[in-house]
């Protein structure tokens, strides 16, 4: 069971993840900095419950609102950048903070041992949960509480005002503007609630894992954050959610029994997804056909 | 005195070394920015593309013991024909206002390329040829590699070649067509999908000779090298303006020769970070990059 | 249309076909057999890993098995049965597989992850202490091979490792040159910094044993570097003292340049194959020989010999494998002939199937289902309690509250494509 369990933990963090990229997108902003607030959420949540001794709600929520910081601050510059410029300029971003924890040193003793992240070997003994005695199921419990309540409030935001605001603004900016948006504001609330939602996923990772290094924030985890909205279409969170599904369930878990084959047909799987569904593979049909057939209505 | 000229010897070589290993940087930059101009896309798999063509080439080094020459040969054709497939499978079938699902594509084929070399390979690092390979020349005090001085050669070359096919051919004027107004190129008759599979060999048989020269700058070929060759390659682009070959020509040899400058003074582990705080810098200062290309950003 | 369809079709399988896959295999009456599962790099640039570990297992198990397989509690002769997993070189799906080894499977222990960085995650996830019941961590042995970075297996007292002894190794490599090379004084070198096994290896234990013996970097020594492990480890790092690199670089004129410059008798190039082959072809370029060349124990594998055979001749590297022994040398070829290659690292995979033989027949193992936790902390309290056990080179030490081993050694030296056994300190 308990593999299950960690699996549903790593899937509702990817979840969360995800969801950061997604907020950007529907600004139309594409962003490959999420790896960097991810990380900083995990450290700093970290640091706060191991060199701290913080519990693990304080210490989440500041290293969610940690991240959001700094995405605020990001969400600036970025303002003047668009499309690949911002793209290449959020790699740089999350690889700038994956190299300054990378050079981050800070062990305090702890018994006869010291604790706190230290540069390339890592940061270990995160150990909150296990050391507090939380089950697995009480652990997956807690992962799935963020996960529900941030895809609650942005399905809930999608439906209101503030949906079709960020919409507008993704789907053509100088309209937006001309009809009274004020883009600043869109797209700094956008990236700093981007921000805050990785925070609170690389918060989850960190605990859950018990260990980070730098290595585990790469670009190529700043490519999965995108990787799960743009797979699971823009239309709903639930797009997320299912390319999550898809790519750490199946593709990464499920085809274990591919072996060697296994990451070659992962690539392989992602170009077919994107040639047949290229609009992500919960589209508005499949959203339609899926409300028709649990009998919500809804019309072409 | 004595010390102050040891310095500066020291530093000018460094300066140097930086600029000749950067022309491999300048050619995976034009290859970006070839096609982004044409398409205004981002095609993720370009690194793995070049560097898988360079594996190929070394193929035929392994099992025929081919020349040099040869392996760089087909090194280009092998990551133009890798480039022409690209296209097909990411690009050709998506359709054209959808940035977001050929960007995912082209990861998707990133990933695929780059397991299929593991696979081969078992990841091991192997030896690649090179030419010239420890001939050095030596100038006064200053030393400056042979093999380096073939690959700046080389990317000189085979950049007047690409520039001389985007400028003086009918082929490139449709390229340029398309990549500037592709309705107005559609209709006068231009074939935009068969123009745009050729910008993809075209800047693929460019990446394979970048592949081929930064293995044989090296000395070693290894999967390793795709994801951090793929982020310099990007930010070159973006220093170099979007779009802009001459652009990415300089800003390559710029962050070839300042890393080198940076790791000379500030040791390895903050080298990167000041990389990265010159493309912020220019993206604050000039976003439009070093010749301020007349490409929009977006 | 119809290719949409098919290829939609295909998709769909794929999905289905996963996820079945899912469903608990729930062997139903098993027929007594010692199951072991495997996991490691076979994804990934590090992929060798995973290859290499594997091809040593599978021959080990075939072994025990044509020698009339592990004999149970009871008397009952069981045959051994691997499964091998891919984890890649990541912390979550390294994680991932012993979860689902350990609920899922009825393996009696786990031989994973082979990366350090990997291992260092995975180890934290299982019980810190045995019987402290509010610990909720993985109760499930673990025996690791290839994951070298010193210190990682006290994490947890179900984790132990059987990888070889570095500190010893370079103690006792820097005693010999010493006596070999009576005229060399002074030595220089760099390492890969954002690996921590080289890095480690490099700062807190070559650097202080070299100085152990009587040698001194160049410029007067390093502050606080007394000869002692890990003493003024921090100082060795500094950009005035070594010369240092990144896993994935390629440009190495500066580095190579201040080696130059350091003018040493003796070089050190601490790091894995390819940024050794890459730094090593630019001291070629530039003309360094230095009187001595000493490497990390990670590069003394054929990829080196792979990558740049011409610039690693005469680099010395501390080794726990040689095919010098019978047993060595016909582990070396059953490794061949699944399609890996038996090194230091790998090598280890082969004791550990032995290991775990050597454990179930001491502890009286039952491998019934019903006896499964049982068994598992038979075996986690059979390895703690091992003093020593054979090696392919002979006896290994257990070091038993850290869960590490103690390995015989040797020192090999690159000599025209090949690693040549040049002292022999057993």
């Amino acid at each position: 069971m308990s593999y299950y369990l960690g699996l549903l933990q790593l899937i509702g963090v990817h979840t969360l993840l995800g969801l950061s990229a997604y907020v950007l997108m529907l600004t139309g902003q594409l962003s490959l900095g999420q790896a960097g607030f991810f990380a900083i959420g995990a450290y700093s949540a970290g640091i706060l419950t191991v060199i701290f001794e913080l519990p693990i709600l304080p210490a989440l929520l500041a290293g969610a609102l940690i991240a959001a910081f700094f995405a605020f601050l990001v969400g600036f510059p970025a303002l003047r950048v668009k499309g690949l410029m911002l793209v290449v300029a959020t790699i740089a971003f999350s690889e700038f903070v994956r190299l300054f924890f990378f050079n981050l040193s800070w062990r305090v003793p702890r018994g006869d041992i010291h604790v706190g992240p230290d540069s390339t070997n890592g940061f270990r003994e995160i150990r909150y949960f296990v050391a507090n005695g939380w089950s697995a199921w009480e652990i997956t419990t807690f992962v799935w509480i963020f996960v529900i309540l941030v895809m609650a409030a942005l399905w809930w935001m999608d439906r209101s005002r503030a949906g079709a605001v960020l919409r507008a603004v993704g789907e053509d900016e100088l309209a937006a503007q001309s009809a009274g948006i004020n883009l600043t504001a869109v797209k700094v609330t956008a990236m700093t609630a981007g921000g805050f939602i990785a925070g609170i996923g690389g918060a989850l990772y960190a605990h859950t894992a018990t260990y980070v290094d730098h290595l585990t924030f790469t670009v190529l985890l700043a490519t999965f954050a995108i990787s799960y909205p743009i797979l699971g279409g823009l239309s709903s969170v639930f797009g997320t959610l299912v390319a999550v599904i898809f790519i750490q369930g199946v593709l990464v878990e499920g085809l274990r029994f591919l072996g060697d084959w296994r990451n070659i047909v992962f690539g392989l799987l992602i170009i077919a997804a994107m040639n047949l569904k290229p609009s992500g593979l919960f589209d508005a049909r499949t959203t339609l056909l899926l409300r028709r057939s649990v009998g919500l209505g809804g019309r072409e | 005195m004595g010390d102050f000229w040891f310095e500066f010897v020291e530093i000018t070589q460094t300066i140097g070394d930086g600029l000749f290993f950067g022309a491999t940087y300048s050619l995976i930059g034009i290859g970006f920015t070839l096609i982004f101009g044409a398409m205004h896309k981002l095609n993720m798999t370009y690194a793995a593309a070049s560097l898988a063509g360079a594996y190929v080439g070394l193929a035929a080094f392994t099992f025929v013991n081919a020349p040099a020459l040869v392996v760089f040969l087909i090194s280009a054709l092998a990551s133009g024909l890798i480039g022409l497939v690209v296209y097909v499978a990411c690009f050709r079938f998506i359709p054209v206002n959808n940035h977001l699902a050929a960007l995912m594509a082209s990861i998707g084929a990133l990933f695929f390329i780059d397991e299929i070399v593991v696979h081969t390979t078992d990841g091991s690092p192997l030896t690649f040829p090179a030419m010239f390979e420890y001939v050095m020349l030596e100038v006064g005090p200053w030393g400056l590699r042979g093999d380096l001085l073939f690959v700046l050669a080389v990317s000189v070359a085979s950049t007047v070649g690409l520039l001389y096919v985007l400028y003086r051919s009918r082929l490139g004027l449709a390229t340029r067509a398309v990549s500037q107004q592709d309705v107005a190129a559609r209709l006068c008759g231009i074939d935009v999908h068969r123009t745009n599979a050729t910008t993809f060999v075209l800047a693929g048989l460019l990446g394979g000779v970048a592949g081929a020269m930064t293995a044989a700058a090296v000395g070693v070929l290894s999967p390793l090298v795709t994801v951090p060759l793929t982020v310099k390659g990007l930010i070159v682009t973006v220093i170099g303006g979007l779009g802009s070959i001459p652009g990415a020509i300089v800003a390559g040899l710029l962050v070839g020769g300042l890393e080198n400058v940076f790791l000379y003074f500030r040791g390895v582990n903050e080298r990167d970070m000041y990389v990265l705080l010159l493309l912020f810098v220019f993206l604050v200062f000039r976003p439009h990059g070093i010749f301020g290309s007349a490409i929009d950003r977006d | 249309m119809s290719i949409k369809r098919l290829s939609a079709a295909a998709l769909a399988g794929v999905v289905a076909a996963a996820l079945v896959a899912f469903a608990p295999t729930a062997s139903a009456a098993s027929d007594r057999t010692v199951k072991i599962a495997g996991w490691g790099a076979k994804s990934g640039p590090l992929r060798s890993f995973g290859v290499n570990s594997e091809a040593v297992l599978k021959a080990a198990v075939q072994a025990i098995n044509d020698a009339g397989g592990v004999k149970l509690g009871d008397g009952t002769m069981a045959d051994m049965e691997l499964d091998y997993h891919d984890s890649a070189c990541n912390a979550d799906q390294a994680i991932s597989v012993a979860r689902k080894v350990e609920s899922q499977s009825e393996a009696l222990i786990g031989i994973g992850p082979t990366c350090s960085g990997a291992a260092a995650a995975m180890y934290g996830i299982f019980q810190k202490t045995v019987d402290d019941d509010s610990d909720t961590g993985l109760q499930f042995p673990i025996l690791t091979d290839t994951a070298i970075r010193p210190g990682l297996a006290k994490k947890s007292q179900w984790t132990f490792r059987n990888v070889p002894n570095e500190i010893t190794m370079y103690d006792e490599l820097f005693k010999w040159l010493r006596e070999q090379y009576p005229d060399v004084s002074t030595i220089y070198g760099g390492t890969e910094t954002d690996q921590a096994h080289s890095k480690l290896t490099f700062a807190i234990v070559i650097v202080p044993m070299a100085k152990k013996h009587g040698f001194e970097w160049v410029g007067g020594g390093i502050e606080g570097v007394t000869g002692a492990v890990r003493e003024g480890y921090e100082n060795v790092l500094e950009v005035s003292k070594s010369s240092n690199w990144l896993l994935a670089d390629t440009n190495f004129s500066v580095q190579a340049r201040a080696f130059k410059k350091s003018g040493a008798d003796m070089m050190i190039v601490s790091s894995h194959p390819f940024t050794t082959c890459g730094m090593l072809k630019e001291m070629k370029r530039q003309r360094i020989n230095p009187k001595v060349l000493v490497g990390l124990t990670s590069s003394s594998s054929a990829e080196t010999l792979k990558g740049c055979a011409d610039a690693a001749e005469g680099i010395y590297i501390p080794t726990g494998f040689a095919p010098i022994t019978e047993a060595a040398a016909m582990v070396a070829a059953a490794a061949e002939a699944n399609g890996g290659s038996a090194d230091l690292h790998s090598a280890a995979a082969w004791e550990n199937a032995h290991i775990i033989k050597q454990v179930v027949e001491a502890t009286g193992v039952m491998a019934k289902p019903e006896t499964l936790a049982e068994d598992r902390r038979k075996m986690r309290d059979g390895l703690e309690a091992l003093v020593n056990v054979d090696g392919l080179l002979g006896e290994i030490g257990r070091v038993q509250d850290e869960g590490e081993s103690i390995k015989p050694y040797v020192f090999v030296q690159a000599r025209s494509g090949d690693w040549e056994v040049v002292h022999d300190p057993r």
